[in-house]
């Protein structure tokens, strides 16, 4: 009872501030939308039992990327960021039909797979030791691989910002003027 | 005590998703476009933790740190390229982009 109140309270606020994210038109309500959202999402990984999850969401999405987000905003001028007309209007009408079948398609697809998934046989060996314990002996022996991958996949992305975000001899105006 | 069953997550996951997907098709800014994204990839981490929580593995956890650490690169790298666009362009808006339109 208490883990459904505990939810639903998340899950609402997730998708009130979502929408904050989709539909405010000043730019700073909308990151601080995103941060709602975010902190909330990590309620919810709470609530499921993902605590290492949950923690690093908190880490590494509300404080790094949200710094990233605000670090940005501070590069882009003030009147710019408050330009009124911030959506398409129309082409979100005309897509919106496209959006629904969509969802319809990734409805069907969940209802499939939970009438087809098994129900928790491997929970009794996890209850035994800490969420924290098994991901991490998880993480380093089954998925060693793809941690190693993921790690150069940082360096690559990492390497590219820095090389894309770096100054330019001459900007656009000189190379067609 | 009766635990939050598997529906719930994947319907808040959908709605979720849905919301980012419409995000970026809407939004003119691409700060907000970038953010949108972010929302979508929350959505798919929701889904596989859900499912874990009721399957009772730990997989899908941490196919979620995978996501969040590739979120991390993606909004590094996106973030430089708009940082970029404006400083040769000065303009932050996707309709203004127009080079490639005949």
């Amino acid at each position: 009872m208490m883990q459904w109140v505990a939810f639903l309270f998340f899950a609402s606020l997730t998708l009130l501030s979502a929408l904050g994210v989709v539909f405010l038109s000043n730019i700073i309500y909308v990151i601080l939308s995103l941060l709602s959202t975010l902190v909330m999402v990590a309620g919810i990984f709470f609530v499921a039992g993902a605590e290492l999850v949950g923690a690093l969401q908190l880490l590494i999405y509300t404080v790094a990327i949200a710094v990233f987000y605000v670090l940005v905003l501070t590069a882009v001028p003030w009147e710019k960021a408050l330009k009124k007309d911030s959506h398409y209007r129309i082409e979100g009408v005309l897509t919106f039909p496209i959006l629904l079948a969509f969802y319809l398609e990734i409805i069907l697809v969940f209802l499939i797979g939970v009438s087809v998934s098994p129900k928790g046989q491997i929970r009794e060996f996890i209850q035994n030791l800490g969420n924290t314990q098994v991901v991490g002996s998880i993480l380093f022996s089954k998925y060693f691989f793809a941690f190693e991958l993921v790690s150069l996949v940082l360096l690559v992305g990492m390497i590219g910002a820095v090389l894309i975000g770096r100054k330019e001899d001459k900007t656009y105006e000189d190379s067609t003027s | 005590m009766k635990t939050v069953p598997l529906e719930a997550y994947l319907i808040l996951s959908l709605l979720l998703f849905g919301l980012g997907v419409f995000g970026m098709i809407v939004r003119r800014n691409l700060v907000a476009i970038l953010m949108s994204t972010e929302l979508a990839l929350n959505a798919v981490n929701i889904a596989f933790v859900g499912a874990d929580s009721h399957l009772g593995l730990v997989d899908g956890q941490i196919f979620a740190l995978f996501i969040i650490a590739l979120a991390a690169v993606e909004a590094a790298v996106g973030l430089g390229i708009i940082v970029a666009i404006f400083r040769l362009r000065k303009v932050e808006s996707s309709d203004e982009l127009t080079d490639m339109g005949g």
